[in-house]
């Protein structure tokens, strides 16, 4: 077995303990009170109660996102529908709508969806491209031939190459469904909007308002449990299929004949109606009847800081996702795998959950910086570390073994290897891992409104403080810029991923 | 010592600046609110500036971080102007109030807070259990009537809003007039409220104050029978009543006001019934404290007499319709007094027991549905 | 052996998991010559090539490149420092480097010359700015050969190298790669699992069984005198038939052998080609054609002997005999006697 670089490990082990440094606060704040506290706010009938129901709801969206996504994304990359990047395209950019804006959305439109419903249909809207995406990607690489085979045995209706398919490219899905999973976890804005009552809210009202960081805490070390359950349950369900991807890629894709064109096409349209079209029409009506209280410029600064703060966040965690993606991707050994699920662990916790604990680690450890950018963007790192990492293993697993052996045989180091082939091999994969930093840090909120510097205003700060008094006319712009700016770093991920 | 007479003399003025404009700032956004019949009666807030000898804004200049828990929109005017008057520089981190005392009590002494502006006692409370304040000067006290601060001087009320029973005409004739005819089985299922509202939940710590715990949580167990519906914010729930999906809300007096305002009187059918002498009637406070450790005392202090001052009152009534804690100041046009409404007396301090409050709720199952 | 060795392989052991996956490996790979390692699918041929460009080491014994230790129980020389060239079995050209780029890979920057020299040699001038993706599989391979010829290493390893290659391609690409190996004088090692292709295009060959040495000889020593059946059966067709010893010599089904043996029973070894059909009883041993095969320039017989043996012969056309046919069958070469 090669050893990885040192220069691969050292930062590696560096950006896994950003990631799990708010464990420590969790656990000094829930051990404030004794281990018998502990285990009587875990062991009450309402905790489990909640579990039961953030799992319910956690799978039910992760399940129909599958649904959703595994046709479209088989539509998009394999059939012989018109216009298909631009399909593709569409059908990611749901992801630069907030949930919180999704949400408010639907239920100012009708009420009468609060609860389970509405958690439901504007979680799946707002998650389903974490599904959709892996999965075009691994619908790209996927071996024609298997696909040809069915077509000669006479199974070539769409929807038995769309089940075919999905058996291939288990583990994208299982990966896509876990993102989303952890994302319905820690989801805040979608369920209080909603009023479900979800762990993530309970979480959120012990702090902002029952000044009680022990039970929230404790909550949310069951989070992180849950997702630690769910990292080994993605394992199990990932298997060993990758072999079917073909090694050699695919110069284009085969498009397969769609039988009921009509049918795919209102398929995909239905989708980019409810999860896309809606919610932008909510908010144009909004701006087009009420006009916009700030002038251009408080808005201008406000999107100049969205774009500074999750613009270093990019580059920050690109740099520590980097030697963690590579040795993950790369050098896959068990060591290297527990360093890539480190980062995963935190994931489940609610934003607010990892704003207080570098609130408390940044005026013990990091008081310099605290309340100035840098700690801003560590808090960044922490949250979307998973998910560039996530992106650049994807990536650099693509790599041929036989890339680097060659490479070592031809004299180059392991530090020579990364340089001149891992890296420039893996330049889309960083742009894409790049924009998904950028557009999830321009969504985030309970992050920047504890750390931000003090009157740094970004779009979801001020979007936040106008929709927590409903105050449509002065969050329309807001809402507006915040889903026309966030879907560039979406349509740019969402081209390579 | 010249000198220092000279600077006194010049801060004297520069406080007395401050109140004029302050009045002007007042005015213009009443003018901004375009003529609307509530702007004619009103009487201008008065110009008199406090005559205290020891004015703490004499000594102070700088700057200020303050974490205010005060939305933008309402109190950044009053902030900038107050930079201009005094000269002390303001930097202000806003937020919601529970999550600043947060901020505040997992920062502890390295908080880089210099005051703490909140929307409710409560989260003052909080944070001046945890020993994070220092007193606020006698004469910033005096000006607001004892109810209507902490006990142990730690902060003062900058301004109040009664709870109220939003009620929609439409579909309720008599409106409930105390808490306890909210039990009656006839608003089953139609009253709205918000859980995880500060306010509600320092009405339920007033509960608990003044009723004790026992008969609190039967209040509660028998509120939860009757199928309240929840809400996220106080907004939401007087926009649901204001459509007829609840008959009623539990809310505070002036969400009716901004609704008015933000549509016009024709376009809202809601209105508000005041519970005199019930504790749901409960007036709760803005307020602001200031934090032990700044690094500028006198800019707190500063800060602090200048939210009480009768401008920045007036400023407070005519902005955000909430009552004044001054004594002579009126309420905004058509509002009881203060004393009409009898709020229940309690300390406001207690309000801060509000984990304990939590606590109840999550057992009788209120807090989230 | 008449030209100095380039790499000793010796007593090289390797365990993968507590499961031991090459015993007891010992050969010697002269200079200027192709070695084939020549075994079956999963008996540990990658394994030991891996060994030898250092991607692994051998649980025990010993590697050395010109004389010099490699790999050992306590030494351990990087792949990157060996200068051991290696071409993958799908060529693992570089998708972001040109073809150009990629055979300048291992070389020093600025030698144009080399590259082009390369470039000439695999006729590939005009698709120097290709990228890999634009070319067929045998272009890639040639480029992968190139690639690791540029540095003029010691050694090159091809491994299974036109394996992925279609079977009209794979003949003349398998001429033109040792072409180019003969023509820059190279010393090769070449992994296969095709014993035709071992045969014809290397000068020595190791026969690695069950993750031992088989046989290391020469392409002919290992085809007409075969250390095992197991060998023999593997190079080329062999009919193994039981025989007795006595007084030093083996009788089998078809005639006798002398034998030094002292076991009591050993197998003869009688390729097809030396099985000829007599016309009478006393020139050969009677059996019953059981199948035919027709190649066009011969055939081949599967004669059911008396003692229930099956042998294969192969003849000339004209004397393929029908099925069910009793025919005399008789060996025209003395049979090869193993011990197992």
């Amino acid at each position: 077995m090669t050893r990885p670089p040192l220069a691969l490990v050292l930062p590696g082990l560096l950006a896994a303990l950003t990631s799990i440094a708010p464990l420590a606060y969790l656990f000094d704040i829930a051990s404030d009170r004794g281990l018998d506290f502990v285990w009587d706010e875990i062991w009450q009938q309402r905790t489990i109660e909640l579990v039961a129901r953030s799992l319910f709801l956690a799978a039910s969206v992760s399940i129909v996102s599958v649904f959703i996504s595994v046709p479209a994304a088989w539509l998009v990359t394999r059939g012989d529908i018109p216009f298909r990047s631009g399909w593709r395209v569409l059908l990611a950019l749901p992801l630069a709508i907030p949930s919180y804006l999704a949400a408010f959305a639907w239920i100012s439109w009708r009420p009468s969806l609060a609860g389970f419903t509405g958690a439901f249909v504007v979680l799946t809207l707002v998650t389903y491209p974490y599904v959709f995406l892996p999965v075009c990607a691994a619908l790209s690489r996927l071996n024609p031939a298997i696909e040809e085979i069915a077509v000669i045995h006479g199974r070539g209706r769409s929807l038995q190459l769309i089940l075919l398919a999905a058996r291939q490219v288990r583990g994208s899905i299982a990966t896509g469904a876990l993102l989303v999973a952890l994302y319905v976890l820690s989801d805040f804005g979608a369920v209080a909007t909603m009023r479900y009552d979800a762990f993530t809210w309970v979480i959120y009202s012990s702090y902002r308002s029952g000044f009680n960081p022990s039970r929230a805490a404790i909550l949310a070390i069951v989070l992180v449990l849950i997702a630690l359950a769910l990292l080994f349950g993605e394992k199990i369900l990932r298997g060993q299929n990758e072999s079917l991807l073909s090694a050699r890629s695919v110069d284009a894709n085969p498009r397969h004949r769609v039988s009921i064109k009509p049918v795919a096409i209102a398929f995909l349209s239905t989708i980019i109606v409810f999860a896309l079209a809606f919610p932008i029409w909510r908010v144009v009506t909004w701006v087009y009847r009420y006009g916009s209280e700030d002038s251009m410029a408080d808005i201008a600064t406000a999107l100049w800081h969205s774009v500074f703060f999750s613009g270093l966040a990019a580059l920050a965690t690109i740099q520590l996702a980097l030697p963690i993606g590579i040795l993950a991707g790369r050098y896959p050994s068990r060591s290297t795998t527990l360093l890539e699920q480190s980062t995963y662990v935190t994931h489940a916790l609610p934003g607010i959950v990892i704003a207080i604990s570098m609130v408390f680690l940044g005026v013990r450890l990091l008081e310099p910086i605290y309340l100035r950018t840098p700690l801003l963007v560590i808090a960044y790192v922490a949250l979307f570390l998973p998910v560039a990492v996530g992106s650049i293993r994807s990536a650099a697993e693509q790599i041929p073994d036989s890339l680097d052996e060659v490479s070592r045989s031809l004299g180059l180091s392991q530090w020579g290897i990364v340089r001149r082939v891992t890296l420039p091999l893996l330049a889309p994969g960083l742009l894409s891992a790049g924009a998904l930093v950028v557009l999830a840090g321009m969504k985030e909120l309970p992050a920047t409104m504890l750390l931000r510097p003090t009157g740094s205003e970004t779009l979801a700060t001020r979007l936040w403080t106008y929709t927590s008094v409903s105050d449509y006319a002065g969050a329309g712009p807001y809402a507006l810029a915040i889903i026309v700016f966030v879907s560039i770093p979406t349509a740019i991920a969402s081209r390579r991923l | 010592m010249p000198l220092t007479r000279s600077l006194k003399t010049k801060a004297r003025r520069k406080a007395a600046l401050a109140m004029a404009s302050l009045t002007t700032l007042a005015l213009l956004s009443l003018a901004a609110c375009g003529g609307s019949e509530t702007s004619e009666n009103t009487q201008p807030a008065s110009t008199t500036a406090t005559s205290d000898a020891n004015d703490p804004c004499e000594t102070a200049s700088g700057s200020l971080t303050v974490y205010s828990g005060r939305s933008e929109k309402l109190v950044a005017d009053l902030f900038s102007q107050f930079s201009t008057d005094t000269d002390i520089d303001v930097e202000v981190r806003y937020g919601d109030s529970g999550e600043l005392a947060g901020q505040i009590l997992t920062e502890g002494n390295a908080t880089p807070a210099d005051v703490f502006f909140s929307q409710d006692a409560g989260a003052l409370g909080a944070v001046s259990e945890a020993g994070l304040f220092i007193e606020l000067e006698d004469s910033i006290l005096n000006r607001v009537a004892a109810m209507y601060r902490s006990e142990s001087n730690n902060w003062v009320g900058t301004s109040g809003r009664a709870r109220v029973v939003l009620f929609n005409p439409t579909l309720v004739a008599t409106p409930p007039t105390s808490i306890d005819e909210l039990l009656d089985p006839q608003w089953k299922g139609k009253i709205g409220f918000a859980p995880t509202n500060a306010s509600w939940q320092s009405f339920v710590t007033a509960l608990r104050v003044l009723r004790g715990e026992d008969d609190a949580r039967t209040w509660l167990e028998a509120f939860d029978a009757n199928k309240p519906v929840a809400y996220e914010k106080n907004g939401a729930v007087r926009d649901a009543v204001n459509a007829g999906e609840v008959a009623l809300g539990l809310v505070n007096h002036y969400y009716l006001y901004e609704k008015i305002a933000a549509e016009g009187a024709e376009n809202v059918v809601a209105q508000n019934q005041y519970l005199p002498g019930d504790i749901g009637g409960l007036v709760n406070v803005a307020g602001i404290g200031a934090l032990e450790n700044s690094d500028n005392p006198e800019g707190s202090q500063c800060l602090a007499s200048y939210l009480v001052s009768d401008s920045a009152q007036g400023f407070f009534v005519e902005k955000s319709f909430e009552y004044p804690l001054v004594d002579g100041l009126a309420p905004f046009d058509g509002l009881p007094t203060l004393e009409e409404l009898d709020p229940p007396s309690i300390d406001l301090s207690d309000l801060q027991s509000i984990a304990e409050t939590q606590e109840l709720l999550n057992d009788v199952g209120l807090l989230s549905l | 052996m008449t030209n100095t060795s380039i790499l000793s392989v010796e007593s090289v052991c390797k365990e993968f998991r507590r499961q031991q996956v090459l015993t007891d490996i010992s050969f010697e790979v002269p200079e200027r010559a192709i070695t084939a390692i020549l075994g079956p699918s999963g008996e540990g041929k990658t394994t030991l090539l891996r060994l030898i460009a250092g991607f692994d080491r051998p649980t025990s014994g010993t590697l050395a490149l010109r004389g010099k230790v490699v790999s050992s129980i306590d030494v351990h020389l990087p792949p990157e420092q060996r200068g051991v060239g290696i071409v993958p079995q799908d060529g693992a050209l570089f998708p972001h480097l040109t073809v150009e780029e990629n055979i300048a890979f291992g070389l020093p920057r600025n030698q144009y010359a080399r590259v082009d020299e390369m470039l000439t040699l695999i006729g590939m001038t005009s698709q120097r700015n290709s990228r890999p993706a634009q070319l067929s599989g045998g272009q890639q391979q040639r480029v992968s050969l190139a690639r690791a010829l540029a540095p003029s290493p010691e050694l090159i390893l091809l491994d299974e190298p036109f394996s992925a290659l279609d079977a009209n391609m794979r003949a003349s690409m398998r001429d033109e790669v040792t072409a180019i190996i003969r023509k820059t004088e190279s010393t090769a090692i070449i992994v296969t699992h095709d014993q035709e292709e071992a045969m014809s295009i290397s000068d020595r060959v190791v026969v690695l069984l069950s993750g031992t040495v088989a046989q290391f000889g020469s392409p002919q020593e290992i085809y007409e005198n075969p250390r095992s059946s197991h060998v023999a059966r593997f190079i080329g067709d062999a009919n193994l038939l039981s025989a007795i010893v006595d007084k030093g010599r083996a009788f089998h089904a078809i005639g006798s052998s002398p034998c030094s043996s002292s076991a009591q029973r050993v197998i003869a070894l009688v390729r097809p080609e030396h099985i000829r059909l007599a016309h009478d009883p006393q020139h050969g041993h009677a059996g019953v054609v059981e199948s035919r095969s027709y190649f066009g320039h011969d055939g081949t017989l599967e004669i059911r002997l008396a003692t229930g043996e099956i042998v294969t012969a192969r003849l000339p056309i004209s004397e393929l005999a029908d099925i069910g046919s009793t025919v005399f069958v008789a060996s025209i070469e003395t049979a090869t006697i193993l011990e197992n």
